[in-house]
């Protein structure tokens, strides 16, 4: 197998040596990053750190609906998808939905949306809440399908019905797991709507590609830097948040 | 409440776990059911509460049949009948306020129920039911912090809420401790008592069932050995009862209490 996948990726260690020129020629003209405010000479658009502020938070904004969206709809799906708390064909029919969904690129459902609805913002929320849905679905059914079946047993007795059941034995026990799955996804999030900008979603990415087609890469630098850091800042929020949950 | 004729049970891969000719309990009575591992007691109870449908026979509770029943009538049937676990079966992370609300869930507003929104009587009767086994200081406390035989209350107050008609246990007292579980089924019966509802519980000590209960069900692989009023259980019953299994005694010697 990794025979197989050796001979077919073309890996060649001599043209990488080769390469160094080439290498330090692309990151000498990307350092150091454009760092200016001031537009000092005509160029085709503002510098990057002007445009920083609006690019973070339009990411930001698209990340998070995404995940709300995307939460809403693979919680209802999530329980449809347990196999202890529907009969098989719900729970197996839903399952194999939720896979369906999950096979599609994120790339490739942005294309489709943005296709279809134009550039901007909303075609990246969709992409991302319905990547979201896929993924978040399964793990959410995978944690439900983890749950003592005891209490579920108790809240029958008392004569609960079955959106009382998940409200009463299922969400208690799977919350915090949840809590911290969806924070981990917007997480993820982030950095796939950034890289969505490069068919057209509006946020840092974008502004990366911009940037590259004009040859402008020490602004390129810039963008890469601050999507480094707002990537960071928010993973180290979420872990900090996660660890609070538990 | 309960009458049984010619009932047989299958529970998994067992076929014949329960083969009752015929057992009538009536309102008010306060039964406890023991026998060896595997004789049956909770397939009984669990037929009773509709948790395993016979295969035939009649089982009627409360005057209905649950085997002909629809399961519109079975489901009502079954409100009224409340059930305590031998693993307790609370929510973690819920307080023991809103464990002991959801007794209420069969009978109050459903929608309002999934925002945590319970009327003034639900509140007052899961209250009252807090009060009675004493746990008003940890009303706020959350459940999974609760000790064992605190645990098992907050499950009695659970069932209390329901307003049965009828409470079953199953091995209540079986995760606990001899001084919690002595306490614990003080308590049950206490509530028996007090809401004169008809109490069935599997026991696996032949001295608690006699000195808790009015009435002993003997059961062996499924098929009732003797039933007999408490005080008139002997030795010899039990004898009968657990041959080929360690023997227990009525009065077990402080030796001995430990291993009963």
């Amino acid at each position: 197998m990794v025979v197989w996948a050796w001979r077919g990726s073309g890996i060649d260690i001599a043209a990488l040596a080769k390469s160094g020129p080439q290498i330090s020629s692309f990151l000498d003209r990307m350092l150091p990053p454009d760092l200016t405010w001031n537009q000092t000479e005509a160029r085709p658009f503002d510098p990057p750190l002007r445009l920083a502020g609006t690019a973070v938070a339009i990411t930001l904004q698209i990340s998070l609906m995404g995940t709300v969206l995307g939460t809403v709809f693979a919680l209802l799906l999530g329980f449809a998808a347990s196999e202890n708390l529907t009969p098989h064909w719900v729970h197996h029919s839903v399952k194999i939905g939720l896979a369906v969904i999950r096979s599609v690129p994120v790339i490739v459902l942005a294309l489709l949306f943005v296709g279809a609805l134009g550039l901007g913002a909303f075609p990246g929320v969709l992409a991302i809440a319905i990547h979201s849905i896929g993924m978040l679905g399964k793990l959410f059914a995978e944690e439900c399908e983890c749950v003592d079946p005891g209490i579920w047993e108790a809240m029958d007795s008392a004569g609960a019905n079955w959106p009382q059941k998940v409200r009463y034995a299922i969400w208690p026990q799977v919350a915090p797991q949840i809590y911290s799955l969806t924070l981990f996804r917007f997480d993820m999030n982030i950095r796939d709507s950034a890289v969505l900008g490069l068919v057209g979603v509006a946020g840092l990415g974008l502004w990366i590609e911009n940037y590259r087609r004009a040859f402008d890469y020490a602004s390129v630098a810039t963008m890469v830097g601050v999507t480094m850091l707002v990537v960071l800042a928010i993973e180290q929020t979420s872990i900090q948040i996660r660890r609070y949950l538990k | 409440m309960v009458r049984i004729e010619y009932l047989q049970v299958n529970y998994g891969r067992r076929a014949n776990a329960l083969s009752i000719d015929r057992l009538e309990i009536d309102k008010g009575e306060r039964v406890a059911v023991i026998g060896p591992s595997g004789s049956g007691k909770s397939t009984l109870l669990r037929s009773i509460k509709g948790y395993i449908r016979p295969v035939h026979g009649k089982l009627e509770v409360m005057g209905i049949d649950l085997i002909s029943a629809s399961a519109a009538v079975r489901r009502r049937v079954n409100r009224r009948v409340g059930f305590v676990f031998q693993q307790f079966h609370l929510a973690p992370r819920l307080t023991v306020l809103q464990n002991v609300l959801c007794g209420r869930l069969g009978i109050t507003n459903r929608w309002r129920s999934l925002f945590g929104l319970f009327s003034e009587k639900d509140c007052r009767l899961a209250w009252e039911a807090i009060c009675e086994v004493g746990l008003r200081e940890q009303l706020h406390q959350r459940a999974d912090t609760l000790s064992g035989g605190e645990k098992q209350r907050v499950a009695v107050a659970r069932a209390v809420a329901q307003e049965p008609s009828m409470i079953l246990a199953d091995e209540p007292v079986s995760s606990l401790d001899p001084a919690w579980a002595e306490d614990v089924l003080e308590l049950i019966t206490e509530i028996q008592t007090h809401h004169q509802t008809t109490l069935i519980m599997s026991l696996h000590q032949p001295h608690l069932a006699r000195r808790f209960a009015s009435r002993v069900i003997g059961l062996q692989s499924g098929r009732v050995v003797f039933d007999e009023p408490a005080s008139s259980v002997t030795d010899a019953h039990l004898e009968e009862l657990y041959r080929g299994n360690e023997i227990i005694r009525l009065n077990p010697s402080p030796a001995s209490a430990g291993a009963a």
